[in-house]
């Protein structure tokens, strides 16, 4: 009778727990909101229009999940290296922004499975005398890249004898040090790079045909949502094969087609 | 809550807090001989009767006071290449630095000149004193012990400051905390370590502070 009792009150109250730890997705359904963190650091992946309008390739991904889900989305900007820390911190529901699942990055947060692939580049003032990513490797080289970003370790490992120079931020930075002067090559995302440059004079800036590195890009969210980590791979999922992902991806990175309208 | 606090982390980058204490402190040292510069020429700008000094001088004491120190860094580091300049990262910390504090010192440094009584300066003129013995040996040994605690004041609002050049990539001491942030994804672990490097340095201002006023209180006696 006694151990029947007990019995009864174990399984309410792992009941209990159970309604208690009800999931980020009905948490999101509640509160009739998705929570993304961003970084609004220019095209093709999240910039602010001409209209003065938040869109970019992996924002209109966002929008379109929240969509999906039936409710609203609220966007968060943080600087690169504060989406991760925004995320753990629970100010975000998931990240999306051109991020590579990364070893170390998957040891805090649950990436998807990438959903599309780029790698990190060398460029260079178009006038001057780093024409190379070989010439990028001279001793004392400023190099600029992002705080945070794959490029900061790839820049350190490719150009052992240069001057790293990191910078807190998004990637126009890194074009502006290197169209100022402040620094000699720069180190970022190619599909960051080309999207970013069309702010600048054409020919402004020579980017090397070379990759240093191959680069999966995956959203992001924490290892205590494992639903909504569920749901978010379902999506890329459906939308990779009704075409909708390919169509977001020629628009945005695979072509300037977007220029004309934002 | 603790659990989550990694020790063994900090330990490990130790040597790149190291490095970054001591970029901030000659940094922060150089910028504050500057802005004692910038500070003293701007004073003995404003102090003058003819507007032809002061105007530029209260103009520019305006605009340094009116506009964030953020402003005024990102204008020197983004801003004037556009325009033919480009300086290396630590000169636009340094000038940026010094720029703003020496504003500042300059309004602290007049404070100081017109607190002494106007009767002593009557005085001194009715004994045939010039100008410049005037100011030697009546105005300038009081005005200075005055100064001395507010310029530290001043000296550990520029230590704070000097966090702003983490955003134009100067390793100095917060870029430390934000490299163990991004690196391991440990905010809390980065930024309370310099925040207790930071108050360190509070400590050791403050202590200076301490014994100059004791020494100049003693000499002050003396005289």
């Amino acid at each position: 009778m006694k151990i029947a009792r007990l019995f009864i009150a174990g399984l309410a109250l792992a009941g209990l727990t159970a309604a208690a730890s009800a999931g980020t997705l009905d948490e999101i359904t509640k509160r009739g909101e998705l929570r993304v963190a961003v970084q609004t650091q220019g095209p093709p992946f999240s910039l602010v229009g001409a209209n003065g309008e938040r869109t970019g390739s992996s924002v209109e991904l966002a929008e379109l999940m929240a969509k999906e889900m039936g409710v609203k989305i609220k966007f968060l900007d943080f600087d690169w290296d504060g989406l991760i820390p925004a995320l753990l911190s629970g100010k975000a529901d998931l990240l999306v922004a051109d991020m590579t699942p990364t070893l170390a990055r998957g040891m805090k947060v649950a990436f998807t499975t990438p959903y599309m692939y780029t790698g990190s580049t060398v460029f260079t003032k178009a006038d001057s005398k780093f024409k190379t990513t070989e010439d990028c490797k001279a001793k004392g080289t400023k190099i600029a890249v992002l705080l945070g970003a794959t490029g900061e370790k790839e820049a350190k490992a490719a150009f052992p004898d240069a001057d790293i120079k990191s910078y807190k931020g998004g990637g126009p930075l890194l074009l502006d040090a290197v169209n100022n002067g402040q620094a000699d090559c720069g180190v970022n995302d190619i599909s960051a790079v080309k999207g970013q440059q069309t702010a600048y004079p054409a020919g402004t800036f020579t980017v090397m045909p070379d990759l240093l590195s191959k680069e999966p890009l995956a959203f992001a969210t924490r290892y205590d949502e494992p639903d909504l980590l569920i749901w978010m791979n379902l999506f890329l999922n459906q939308v990779t094969i009704d075409g909708r992902l390919q169509k977001n991806l020629d628009y945005w990175v695979n072509s300037d087609a977007w220029k004309k309208d934002h | 809550m603790l659990e989550n606090f990694s020790f063994r982390t900090i330990v490990e980058y130790l040597p790149l807090f190291g490095q970054g204490l001591v970029t901030t402190v000659w940094l922060s040292a150089i910028s504050f001989v500057g802005a004692l510069v910038v500070g003293i020429v701007l004073c003995a700008m404003g102090l003058q009767r003819g507007w032809l000094f002061r105007a530029p001088a209260k103009a520019y004491i305006d605009a340094v006071r009116a506009t964030p120190l953020l402003a005024q860094l990102y204008f020197l580091y983004f801003g004037l290449p556009r325009l033919g300049f480009v300086l290396p990262e630590l000169v636009v910390g340094i000038l940026a630095l010094s720029l703003n504090s020496g504003a500042y010192i300059a309004e602290i440094i007049r404070a100081g000149i017109l607190s002494i009584p106007r009767g002593q300066v009557e005085a001194s003129v009715a004994s045939g004193m010039t100008y410049v013995q005037r100011m030697r040996l009546v105005v300038l040994p009081q005005a200075f012990k005055v100064t001395i605690p507010p310029l530290l004041g001043q000296a550990i609002v520029l230590v704070k400051d000097s966090a702003l050049l983490s955003l134009i990539s100067v390793a100095e001491l917060t870029r430390a905390g934000q490299l163990l942030a991004s690196d391991r994804f440990m905010p809390a672990e980065g930024f309370v370590t310099i925040a207790a490097f930071y108050l360190l340095l509070y400590y050791g201002l403050k202590g200076l502070a301490v014994v100059s006023s004791r020494w100049l209180g003693s000499a002050g006696a003396r005289a």
